[in-house]
Formats: structure tokens, sequence, C-alpha cells
């Protein structure tokens, strides 16, 4: 393509310019964005963000210009160099480990190490004995092996029970014959099995003298150390590409009948004595608890600021972008105005971005709380609690403790919080009009990466099941034991002491009342399920939606409670000045109340409100909020503090050069560009020209 | 290469699962697919060209997904001219081009050419402009696009910024780009294949001495707003841009890869008179002023029919989502039942399909792509139907459902972009596969929310619509009724003060069809009235009602897709064999009811249902589901959506879900064929290239 020319270089864009306007948007509102940074991340966190960007933007190979318009290959190929460099820079600065994670959370791409890292490591730490740690564990830390955590088959995913992959004991030379019997048995989904690993930590069913025990972890070689090449008898490859997550080398895995020492079973909690040849449990490997309620609270967190990345590019976008003139606007009023101006874009946009302080909040709540009582418990009792703690929800006494309530919720509450961050980043997406369908816009790459979020560590809506159950299990408690032991027992208890009697919130003017009343409309499901299951006899899988309801609207109470207890907390009245409080109460208000009245008839039904306040809420209260919010939009995404490089995104630029940078990255960055082709249908020559060169077509 | 995975069979076995499904149906799926795509020889055509493509290798889909996107474009490329050559060899007509289109799946370089470019100039240029230009078009000789949208405006057309400046001297338009903001932007085609462009500008004609003074742009000259001109952007032989002109792709979309969307700058280009289409308006030559000639209805007929178009489309998006939701979903099992004692012997595990969070999302959307086929055909019927007399201007029963096609459109289109997710979704890791052929329609198809009319923004036309009658009906209440609308708004009007909230049961709690319908109509009429009260009554700001307004539009589609599929269930459908009508009936109901149960706020706000209604609609959805499932893969068969255009490995006709999954993942995956290394301390990235990363970084 020819240079651009000097007219197309002078060229601005017309009226305002993005960075006046945004400037103009700054200055409406007075929020000290730098304190709300600090008080969503901390100093430290902040800190180190800054010091590991500056590293990483230096390094040419985290370059992102070509990121949008590569093929999965070259995405591939240049995931690895990327992952690579991070090992060496992680030795050279001698980072620790949040510094290694902060650094990978920066480059923002799913990495072909990534399961090395975490779940293989994790395993053999978690479940190896430590002959076992010292073992493998070393070397992978070292690199000397490089894993994977290959449990979901072809076949089966959510239900692990039902693996097909065997692990069979062989007591002549005390070996185990792993197996693949049916095609369906085939390993897949595996991140970094495709293409990169040499070692797998395999699930698979292990079977002694004919009798099966169930899914076992076994360490099992699968590539040559030398020519990186499969193994004999193992067949092994990557799946293919995906909806996001292209970066991933996500592997398939069969096996025909390979053989692996007995040391290779993971053998911390159960093994076979390979004297007796006998199966022998030494305990229960599910996850400590603790761990997973704090993995959980983890997630809640982040989705907040996953969506908060594109609440920030729609929000700023949007304040630029303008599109008509509003029609009230008086005749002498000229020019157009900002899309944000519309209400019609607000209520897409502002709820979503209360939503980012809720869940944050709500993931930092449940933080505190955790902490709180873990060292309550354990001065109170040091010894007994902490190893016992091995067992399902399911299996607790329900209502004993707080912890366990934590931790029986929390599942849910992951479940409603992915689902709120994947679904907004589409509705932030769309709501840019068509440049949202740019990949320039930042927003939609990023949602396809975050996907999968909703669908591991239990699908969505599954994980709704649990809390169920859970909540069933507190319910009957209540009815034999009215005294309650922890939150949910305690908002049962009370709705079921008034439930005859009635309820009357004041929703409008009162914030413990919104509170309260989501609290009502829980119990109230929870008791009617209750109803269905134990008195009706229904079964368990004709329940299944009440149930998914049930979850929605418990999770959904446990978030707005999360977010004004936090509000109301010591640490926001010492960090915050009066008018930040008000606008972080207001945002409590606008997601309450839209949550409210979308699910308004819920509410109406269970009694917690009547059909005028929900109306009123609908038509008057969120309408008032959404401008109230407004003059603070830009200033409450520029708090979130996203670095340009981070966001990658042309609409979403904190200086607001939108057009300027949509049309560099169009007219400079785009290889399509180089090409000149012959449009005619009669001939057969597709690219007459191309600068620099292509390759032959890949067909 | 033959190795020990040639053998291995799936544990269950997917082909015997759906046969048996289809052996547990009595529907006649032959004559469900004539009922619903016989129309314009649907089915017909799509067997015959189906043939042709899938012969050809050109057309085969298993590489795309993971290409880069220049050679995205250069397969798109290649497959539009493979299309027009095949046409020309086998003596395709339009339609014909069309559906090959269709079934090739993705957007074509020349798909601008084909629609808009020549639909313009059919509707727009004189009959002079018309000969000169149509054969050359028709055989290829330029290739066309449609430049309207510019970088800072696409919904605000009166907000464009390229302007076309009459010249009275040189007889000649300068068409110019002021601004960077006004470069155009989005347009199909234009990036790279496009040799001429309609392009929309802002028309500037020099001020009359006794003209009236104006807000032109310009000093001296008067604005005439936005006029179609068409411009040659490309030098015929070289295919470079003409001089003064700048012209690109815009870059990767979430889709549309295939696609050169582009963008385009003119400096003071130069175009002869004749570039104005002057169907409609022209400059004279006596005065120098733009004449008008009669009003363009047939532009907006023809949006009308593009509408409608939109509509037909989506049902069979959806269609295709749910086709491979419902077979996959079957095919799949996990778990065994809870609740069956050992003794029942439930040793297989259950089909996903089975379990009611797995229906709850599938089933209500196969129940919708009916809902969308009844509407679509009713608004395709009035349209060719009052045709003529749209050709001659006269709107007559076409003006309701104008008005009426924003409010679909948008309703449409954002129930199948949010269904094909859903479908997605619900097969949960393999959803999110390649092999689920998802990954690209939803990719393809979410640029239908915004294109033809961003979905919140057109929503304002239709409820400006409703207010306006309602308004009418207010001041006359005993006029005589116009259409349907008018009589809903009398009727309402009179039963406002003492109707009661009604139910969908009757008393024996069997749901009642005419009730059903009954509440969409009153709460369309009730939330008509609230904004004719809040906008002219009360006289609230447009801009603090949008929402509410754009509640009511979504509430008015509905009732339309409700009444047309009620409608539908005496007229056509009632007449086709035993069980498909009480098929189509739970169908409908079921569709009903979740759009009710889905909107129940808005019903019980507007006082159309009783309280006891929505207490039994979740146990009323249950059991409509359980009347459905049986049903529900014949009924996705009889959509016929060849194995070629859902290009699924979960969706396939025969059910060999596993084996097609992995013979794409292993056999046709190109990444298994290179070798990484994986050490970290080797900036090696492919094994034994020697290369120390320098290619990757070269291209950086
Ligand atoms: C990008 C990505 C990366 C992954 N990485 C790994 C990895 O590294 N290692 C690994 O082992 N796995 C990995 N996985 C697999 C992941 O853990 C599984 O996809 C997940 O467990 C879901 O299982 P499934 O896909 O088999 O869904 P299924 O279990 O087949 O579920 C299908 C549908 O059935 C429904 N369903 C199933 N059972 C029930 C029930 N009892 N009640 C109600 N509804 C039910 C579900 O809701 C869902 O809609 C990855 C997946 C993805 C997408
Ligand atoms: C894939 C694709 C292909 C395209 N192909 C072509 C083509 O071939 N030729 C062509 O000319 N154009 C083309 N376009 C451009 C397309 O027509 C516009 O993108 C579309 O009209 C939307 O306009 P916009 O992008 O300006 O959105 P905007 O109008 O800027 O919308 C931004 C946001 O503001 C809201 N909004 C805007 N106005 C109002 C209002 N008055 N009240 C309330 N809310 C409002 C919208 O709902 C949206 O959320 C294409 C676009 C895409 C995505």
């Amino acid at each position: 393509m020819a240079p651009t020319p000097d007219w197309v270089k002078q060229l601005k864009p017309s009226g305002s310019q993005g960075s006046e306007l945004l400037v103009a948007e700054r200055a409406k509102s007075d929020i000290p964005v730098q304190k709300l940074h600090e008080l969503l991340l901390t100093k430290e966190v902040i800190e180190r963000k800054q010091r590991i960007l500056a590293i990483l933007k230096s390094e040419k190979v985290f370059d992102k210009s070509q990121n949008y318009f590569s093929g999965r290959m070259e995405r591939f190929e240049r995931a690895l160099a990327r992952e690579k460099k991070l090992q060496l820079l992680k030795r050279k600065h001698k980072w620790t480990l949040d510094e290694f994670r902060t650094a990978s959370e920066l480059v923002g791409e799913p990495g072909p190490y990534g399961l090395h890292e975490s779940m293989f490591r994790i395993t053999i730490a978690g479940q190896g004995t430590p002959e076992q740690q010292e073992k493998f564990g070393k070397a992978a830390e070292a690199y000397k092996i490089i894993g994977c955590y290959a449990q979901t088959e072809l076949g089966h995913g959510s239900n692990v029970r039902g693996l097909e992959t065997t692990a069979t004991w062989n007591s002549q030379d005390k070996t185990f014959t792993i197996h693949s019997p049916h095609l369906t048995a085939s390993k897949w989904w595996i991140g970094s099995l495709g293409r990169t690993a040499n070692y797998a930590c395999v699930m698979a069913q292990l079977i002694v003298e004919g009798k099966s025990y169930g899914p076992h972890p076994f360490i099992v070689q699968i590539r040559d150390m030398k020519t990186h090449e499969p193994l004999e008898n193992v067949h092994v490859g990557d799946i293919g590409p995906k909806f996001g997550y292209n970066t991933m080398d996500n592997g398939f895995l069969l096996f025909n009948n390979v053989k692996v020492p007995h040391e290779n079973m993971l053998a911390r909690f159960s093994q076979v004595d390979p004297k007796t040849n006998k199966y022998v449990r030494h305990g229960s490997p599910s996850l400590i608890y603790g761990t997973l309620t704090w993995v959980r609270s983890t997630i809640v967190m982040q989705a907040g600021s996953v969506l908060a990345r594109g609440v920030t590019i729609a929000t700023r976008y949007c304040a630029i972008r303008r599109q008509f003139q509003d029609r009230d606007a008086p005749e002498w009023e000229k020019g157009e105005n900002a899309v944000l101006n519309y209400t019609m874009v607000q209520i897409r946009l502002l709820p979503l971005l209360a939503a980012t302080f809720a869940l944050h909040f709500t993931g930092k709540g449940m933080m505190n709380l955790y902490q709180e009582n873990q060292k309550r418990m354990n001065q109170t009792n040091t010894s007994r609690e902490s190893n016992k703690r091995g067992a399902g929800p399911e299996e607790t006494e329900s209502g004993s403790d707080i912890l366990a309530d934590l931790h029986a919720t929390s599942c849910g509450l992951k479940a409603l919080s992915s689902t709120i961050a994947a679904e907004g980043l589409e509705v932030c997406r769309r709501a840019c009009g068509g440049h949202g369908y740019s990949s320039f816009s930042g927003i939609g790459p990023w949602y396809s990466d975050y996907l999968p979020t909703t669908t591991w560590e239990g699908d969505n809506y599954m994980l709704t099941q649990q809390v169920a159950r859970y909540l069933l299990k507190s319910a009957r408690a209540v009815l034999k034991n009215p005294t309650p032991t922890n939150d949910t027992t305690r908002i049962l208890s009370h709705f079921q002491s008034r439930v005859n009697i009635g309820c009357a919130f004041d929703i409008l003017g009162s914030d413990e009342d919104i509170v309260a009343a989501f609290a009502w409309r829980a119990s109230f499901l929870t008791f009617e399920a209750l109803k269905h299951r134990d008195e009706q006899k229904k079964p368990w899988n004709d329940l299944l939606v009440d149930f998914y309801r049930l979850s929605k609207a418990h999770s959904q109470y446990l978030v707005i409670k999360n977010f004004y207890d936090v509000l109301r907390s010591g640490e926001i009245a010492q960090s915050t000045s009066p008018p930040l409080r008000t606008i972080l109460l207001k945002l409590f208000q606008l997601f309450a109340l839209h949550t409210l009245e979308q699910e308004g008839s819920e509410f109406y039904v269970s009694g917690a409100c009547s059909k005028h306040q929900i109306m009123l809420a609908r038509t008057s209260a969120v309408m008032n909020l959404l401008k109230e919010i407004r003059p603070h939009a830009v200033r409450l995404v520029d708090s979130w503090g996203f670095d340009d490089w981070v966001l990658d995104s042309s609409l979403g630029r904190e200086d607001g050069k939108v057009y300027e940078d949509m049309f560099y990255r169009a007219s400079e960055l785009n290889p399509l560009n180089k090409v000149t082709v012959d449009p005619y249908p009669e001939s057969e020559v597709l690219f007459k020209k191309v600068e620099g060169g292509y390759g032959k077509s890949k067909l | 290469m033959p190795d020990f995975t040639d053998h291995l069979k799936p544990r269950y076995n997917g082909a015997a699962t759906l046969q048996a499904e289809r052996n547990g149906s009595a529907i006649c799926v032959d004559e469900l697919s004539q009922h619903l795509l016989s129309r314009d020889c649907f089915l017909e055509r799509q067997e015959k060209i189906v043939e042709v493509l899938s012969q050809e290798k050109l057309f085969n889909k298993s590489q795309q997904l993971g290409l880069s996107r220049v050679d995205r474009y250069h397969l798109g490329l290649a497959r539009a001219k493979a299309i027009q050559r095949i046409a020309r060899r086998q003596g395709w007509d339009h339609d014909d081009c069309m559906m090959a289109e269709y079934l090739n799946d993705e957007m074509s370089p020349y798909h601008l050419h084909m629609t808009m470019f020549v639909t313009t100039i059919r509707e727009q240029a004189s009959q002079q402009q018309k000969q000169h230009w149509m054969p050359r078009i028709l055989n290829y000789d330029i290739i066309g696009c449609y430049a309207q949208g510019e970088l800072s405006h696409g919904s605000n057309v009166r907000g464009l910024e390229t302007v076309a400046k009459w010249d009275p001297v040189n007889n000649e338009f300068e068409i110019h780009s002021p601004y960077l903001t006004a470069s155009k932007w989005w347009n199909g085609s234009l990036g790279r294949t496009a040799t001429h462009a309609i392009v929309v500008a802002q028309l500037l004609v020099p001020k009359q001495q006794h003209g009236k003074p104006s807000d032109s742009l310009e000093a001296g000259y008067e604005n005439h707003g936005p006029q179609t001109f068409i411009v040659p952007i490309r030098e015929q032989r070289t295919h470079q841009p003409l001089q003064g002109i700048v012209v690109g792709d815009i870059g990767p979309k979430y889709g549309y890869a295939s696609m050169d969307n582009g963008y385009m700058l003119f400096d003071h280009f130069r175009v002869p008179k004749s570039a104005l289409l002057t169907r409609y308006a022209e400059v004279s030559d006596e005065t120098g002023a733009l004449v008008r000639r009669g009003h363009p209805a047939v532009v907006y007929g023809s949006l009308t029919f593009v509408r409608g178009q939109i509509i037909m489309h989506a049902r069979l998006v959806l269609a295709r989502a749910v086709t491979v939701a419902v077979r996959y979903c079957a095919v799949r099992r996990q778990f065994r039942y809870r609740d069956s004692t050992a003794a029942s012997g439930a040793c297989t595990e259950l089909q996903v399909l089975d379990y009611p969070t797995g229906r709850i999302r599938i089933l209500p959307l196969l129940a919708t792509t009916f809902a969308l086929h009844y509407t679509g055909e009713y608004m395709d019927d009035l349209y060719s139907r009052s045709r003529e007399a749209i050709e001659s201007g006269d709107f007559g029963p076409l003006a309701e459902l104008h008005s009426a096609s924003s409010g679909l459109k948008s309703l449409s289109t954002t129930l199948v972009a949010d269904g094909i997710e859903t479908c997605r979704r619900a097969m949960r890791g393999h959803g999110f596969g390649g092999g689920s052929g998802l990954v690209g329609l939803n990719a393809e198809y979410l640029s239908k929310p915004t294109v033809e009319g961003d979905n919140w923004m057109i929503t304002q036309q239709v409820v400006a619509y409703l207010i306006k009658k309602m308004t009418a009906v207010v001041q006359s209440p005993t006029a005589s009724p116009q259409d349907p609308t008018d009589e809903l708004f009398q009727s309402f009007l009179k039963r406002r003060l003492h109707r009661k909230p009604q139910s969908v049961f009757d008393p024996h709690g069997h749901l009642d069809d005419q009730a059903i319908v009954d509440v969409f109509k009153w709460r369309t009429a009730d939330l008509s009235y609230r904004a004719y009260q809040a906008r002219l009554v009360e006289k609230n700001l447009w801009t603090r009602l949008m929402i509410q307004l754009h509640n009511l539009s979504r509430a008015y589609s509905e009732q339309i897709l409700v009444t047309n599929f009620h409608t539908a269930l005496h007229s056509t459908a009632g007449s086709l064999s035993s069980p498909t009508p009480d098929v189509l009936r739970t169908c409908f109901r079921l569709f009903a009811l979740y759009t009710l149960s889905n909107s129940s706020s808005s019903f019980l706000l507007t006082d159309s249902v009783l309280r006891s209604t929505l207490t039994m609609l979740d146990d009323s959805i249950l059991e409509l589901m359980t009347e459905l499932r049986p049903h529900a893969v014949k009924l996705v068969d009889s959509w016929a959506i060849p194995d070629f255009l859902l290009n699924s490995a979960l969706g396939r006709y025969h059910g060999k879900v596993y084996e097609e999954l992995f013979n794409m993942a292993h056999r046709k995956n190109p990444l298994n064929k290179v070798t990484f290394n994986p050490d970290w301390r080797s900036e090696e990235i492919v094994l034994g290239s020697g290369d120390q990363g320098r290619h990757i970084l070269a291209k950086l």
C-alpha cells in the first residue's frame, strides 16, 4: 500500500476531540481517582503492577500489535515464546510468586505453561508423598519435566466417577497399566497437553484384582525428553481451534496399555500395597475447605475486574461517541449528544459499572470474613478443627459454623459472579454499536478467553445444585431448632418467625431494608423448594430449575449483603471522604434496585415488595440513580486504573483518541492492506500483488 | 497414518441413540419440512447446491477456523469467485447464488455487490442510469459496495460528514472528506475488493440568489442532506485506488473474517454529474437547484422486505444452533439418575437433554424457531400482496408492518444472537471447541443486532408509531378501526377501568390458548397507554422514557410473535398429519409461557395476569417440556439443515459425535504437524528449526 498521503495525515476528527471530551468528563466529577484506585487494589499491588508492566513493555516479544491479526499457529508459537521469556525474566528479576502471577495476568493470554504452573504442580504437592514431591515436584519446579492435569475425557467432564481411562495393577511386576478402552476415554481439553507437556498427571480408574476403586492420579511420561515425540503407544495432540483460548494447546491423549512403575501413583491419600496387593486408604483427598473458599473469593473478586475492563472501554467510548441530537433539545442547541447521555445506553452500562464494585467488594468481604473466622477458630481450638475438615458440604452439619456456611454458599456466588461478568462483557461490546464488533474494541477477544470460567471448576448450572442442597439442609435444621448459628440460618429463621405476619420493607427509603428484602425472597424460595422436595416428594431432577433460581436468589442476596457490609465497614469509613462514600452508596443502590426490579415478580410473589414499590423502583428510583451517577462514570472507571497496554483497545484509550487509533491500526498495522487483489470472478488470480510477499494458501 | 486409535469406538453409540430418538416420535419429518421450507423452492434449491459445493475441495470448511485474517480473506475471495464461475457453468440464477453463499456460510467479498449495491442502483437510479450500470453489474465488469457508514456516524445518517459539492461551472460534484471521522468505515467489500462504491454524502449546492438562509456546512452553499452517488474508486487494470482516494480494510473483527469491511477518504475527488442517482432528486440544468420528485416509497418498502428477510434468516440460524444442541445433548450422557434405585438397574447414564436445566435452555429456543417462522411468513405474505401498491407509492396495509418491522428485527436478532450463545454454553466444554460449529456462527451472527439498525436504537421507531396510534384512539375512541392495533387500543380504553387481571389457565387448570394471546395483547396496550400518558400528558423527556419505551417495543413484538403463531395453529399448521399439529401447539404454549415467565414483572405490573398464573407457570413449563421432549430430535430434523452447513462434529445428522470430534482434532489439525521445543531455556520454538525465535520477533 502506498504510504499514507499528507492530506490524510493532516485530517482530524470532527467537532470536539476525544481527548477534550474526556477531560471535560473528568472535570464534571470530583471523585478522587487515585484514592479509589488504592482502595480497590492497595498501594502495594499498584506499585508492583507498574514495576512489572515497565519490564514487559520493554520486551519486544510482548508487543501486542499483531495479536488480533494472526492465525492459530502463529498465536500459539508466539504464546510459547512469551512463556519462555517470562521464565527468563522471573529468574533474572528474582520475582516472587505474586510478582510472577502479576506478570502473567498483565500479559493477559492463557499460555502453554499454564497448567504446568498450576494444576500439575499443585496436584503433586497436594497428593504426592514426600518422596514423590521430592522426585516429581522438584523436577517440575525446575522445568526438567513439563506437565499438565489430565482429568476430563471426550465422554465425561462433570461426572468424574464416569471416567473411562483405566489403571490396572499388575501384581507380578508391580506396575500399573494405563489404558484407554474406548474412543471416549480419550483425555480431552487438557491445557498444555497438546504440544507442550512431556508429562501428565492422569486421572484413571484404579483396578486392583478385578475390583474398581474409582479415579486416582498417576504421573505418566508421555513424550520423549529429547525428541519431544510421543512415546510408543501414547497418542497425543492438540484438539484444534476454539472459541477462545487459542494461545493454549488444549490436548487429547490416548494410551494403548502403557506401563508405569508403582511409585507413579500419587499416594498421599491412598495406595496399592506392593506386598499385599491390597488397596489402602489413608484419608480423603478432597480439597481442604479453606483453599476452595479462598479460590472462589478470588474468582468473585476477579469477576469484578474482568468486567471492569469491558465497562471501562464502553464507558469511555460512549462518552466520546456522539450520535443524533436529543429529541427534546432546544432549537438553538447545536451538536450531537454523547450516547452515554441516552438512558438507553446508561441502563446497559451503569448497572454493570455498579456490578464491578459489588463483585469486587463481595469477594473482598468474603476474604475478610474467612480470615477473621479462621483466626478466631485457631485461637479457640488449635488442634481439632483444621485437619478434619475434609468433607464436602453435603456431609457437614448444617449451620454448624460460619466457615462451613461460607464454603457452601460461595460456589453459588462463583457461578453468579462469573455469569454476570461474562454476560456483562457482551453487553458492553454491543453498547459500543458497530465499533464494538471490531477486534480493536478489545472486548470480544477478552470475552472469549474469559468464558471458560463459567465452565470449569464446576459448571455454573451444576454448582447451583450444591447450594440448593445446602440451603434445604439448613431449612430443615431451622425447622427443628430455630436458633441461628450462621448467616444462612439467621435469615431463614427470621423469615420463619415472621412468615405468617408478613413483612414491610421500605426498599426505596432504607438501604438496610433492601438487604432484608433480598434475604426475605431467598428464604421464601428456600422454604418453597423444601415444600416441593419434602412434602410433595418431587424427584430431585424435576426441581433443578427451582434450585437454579433459588441459588441465584441466595447468591444475589450475598452480593447485596456483602457490598453493603463493606460500605459500612470501618475500613471504608477511614479511607474515604463523605462524597466518595455517597457515590459508592449510590452504586450499591443502583445495583440492588436494578436487580430487584429485574427479578420483580419473585419479590412480589414472596411478599417482600408490593407492585407499587417495584413500579417505583423501575420508573423512578433507578432512573434517578442513573442520572446521579452519570457525571461520575468516567472517573469511576478511571479508578480501576487499567493501563492502555493492558486494555489493548482503540475505543477504551485513556486519552480518548479513539478515532485516530482506529485509523492507525487499520491503515498502518493491518497486513491485509499490503495485498492488491484481482477482484473479477473470471480470473483465477486472487492476490496479484503482495508487499513483502505472501506464503502459499494454507488450505 | 494408521495407529492404534483407528479401532477405538465410543463407549455409547451415538448413532443408535439418535435412531432411537427418531423412532420415538411419529412426526412426519418430510411433511413438516415442506410445510416450513417449501417457499421459493427452498428445499430443492438447497439440495441442488449442497450437492455441487460439497464436491468442490475449495468449499471444505475443516481448516478455516485456525487461519489468520489474511488467509481467511484469501480463501473467502477464492470461494466468492468460484461460486460465480460455477454459477455460469451450471446456469444458476440469483437465488441459487444467494443459496450458495448461505451454505458456504461466510460473508462473501462479493456480498454487497449482490445485495445493497445492485438494489440501490435498481431503486434509486434513473432509467438511463440503470441502462448504463445494470449490465456491467450483472456481468461483474465492475464490483460494488455500499459506503454509507462513517468512522463517527453509523446510526445517524443525517450526521454524515462526507460532502459532495456541486460545481455548476464544470458540471461536476466534488466529493471530499473534511475530517478524519468523515472516513467511510465498516463498508463491506470496500477494503480490498470493490471497484465502485455507492457513496452517501451531504449534497451541497450553491445558494440561490433568492434562497432562504440555511445552516449549510459552508457559507454560500445549501445543504440538501445525504444523497446517493455512484463513484469509481479503483483503477480497472491495476486495481489501485484512484488519485485522491485513500481506501483500505479496517482490520480484524469479532467475525466476518472473510469480508473486507473497509474505510475510505476523499481529497476533493471529482465525479461527473451523472454520478448522482437521480430517480428521486436531480440538480436542475436550468436553475442549478435541487429538484425532488416523488416519495421514495420503494426504499421503505424494500427496507420492510429486508427486515422480513432478516427474520426468515434468523429462524434458520437459530434452528441451526438448536439442531446442534438437541442432537448433541441427546447423545451426551453424564451421571446416573439421582433418585433411581439400584434395583431399577439404570446402568447407563442420563442423557443431558433429560436434565430440566438442560431442557430449559434448549427446548424454549426450539419453540422459538417456529414462532419466528410464522411471523416471518406473515410479513413475507403481506409484503408480496401489497407490492404493487407500494411501487405506486401507496403504503396501505404496509404502514403498520413497516413500523412493526423495526421492533421485530430488534427482537428476533436479539433472541437468536443470545440463543446461539445459550446453546453453545449448554454444551459446556465441547461447545467451546471448534467442533461445535457454533464458534463461527456466533461470531458471524453477533453483527446482526447492530447492522441494519442498532437493536436498541431502532425500537424508538415502533414506539413513536404506537404513541401516535394511541393518541388518535384516545382522541376519537369510536372511529372505525384501520388495523388490529386500533381495535386493540379501542377495546383497551373501553375495558381499562374495570378489567381484572386474568389467568391463562381455565378453571380445571388447563391452558387456555386464547387467554394467552389476550394477556400478551393487554400488556402491549397497557404499556402503550402508559407511554402515551408519560410522553403526551405528563410531558416527560424522551430520553427519560427510553427504557420504558424499549420495553414497550419488546412487548409489542412478542405479542406479534405469539398472535401469529396462534393463528397459524388453526390455519396452515392445522392440516398437517397427526401428531404434528399437537406438537406445534405445545411449541406455541412453551414459547408463550417461557416468554411470559421471562418478563413476568412486566405482565404483573400491567395487571395483565393474576398472581396465581405466575406461581403455576414453572410447573406448566416443565410439563410442556416433557411433552415436547420425545419429538425434539425430529423437530430439529424438520428444519433440514444439511451437515455441510452445520459444519459441526456435535450436530451431525448421524450422531457420530465422538468419532467426528476425534477426527477433526487428530487428523485435520495442522498444529499437530509441528513439534515444538517446550524448554524455556532454549529460545527455539519449533524443535529442530535452529531459529532462536527470530521469525516471531521479525513479525512484531
Ligand atoms: C478452555 C478449557 C480448558 C480446560 N482445561 C482442562 C484441563 O486442563 N484439565 C482437565 O481435566 N479439564 C479441562 N477442561 C475441561 C473442563 O473441566 C470440562 O469441560 C468441565 O468439567 C465440564 O465438563 P463437560 O464439558 O464434559 O460438560 P458435561 O458434563 O458434558 O455437561 C454438559 C451439559 O450437561 C449438564 N449436566 C451434566 N450433568 C448434569 C447434572 N447432573 N445435572 C444437571 N445438568 C447436568 C451441564 O450443565 C451441561 O450443560 C477444560 C475445558 C475448557 C473449555
Ligand atoms: C459487520 C458490519 C458490517 C457493516 N457493513 C456496512 C456496510 O456495508 N455499509 C455501511 O454503510 N455500513 C456498514 N456497517 C455500519 C453499520 O451500519 C453501523 O455500525 C450501524 O448502523 C450502527 O451504527 P454505529 O456503529 O454508528 O452505532 P452508534 O449509533 O454509534 O451506537 C452506539 C451506541 O449508542 C446507542 N445509540 C445511538 N443512537 C441512539 C439514540 N438516538 N438513542 C439511544 N441510543 C442510541 C446505540 O444503541 C449503541 O449502543 C457495518 C457494521 C458492521 C458491524
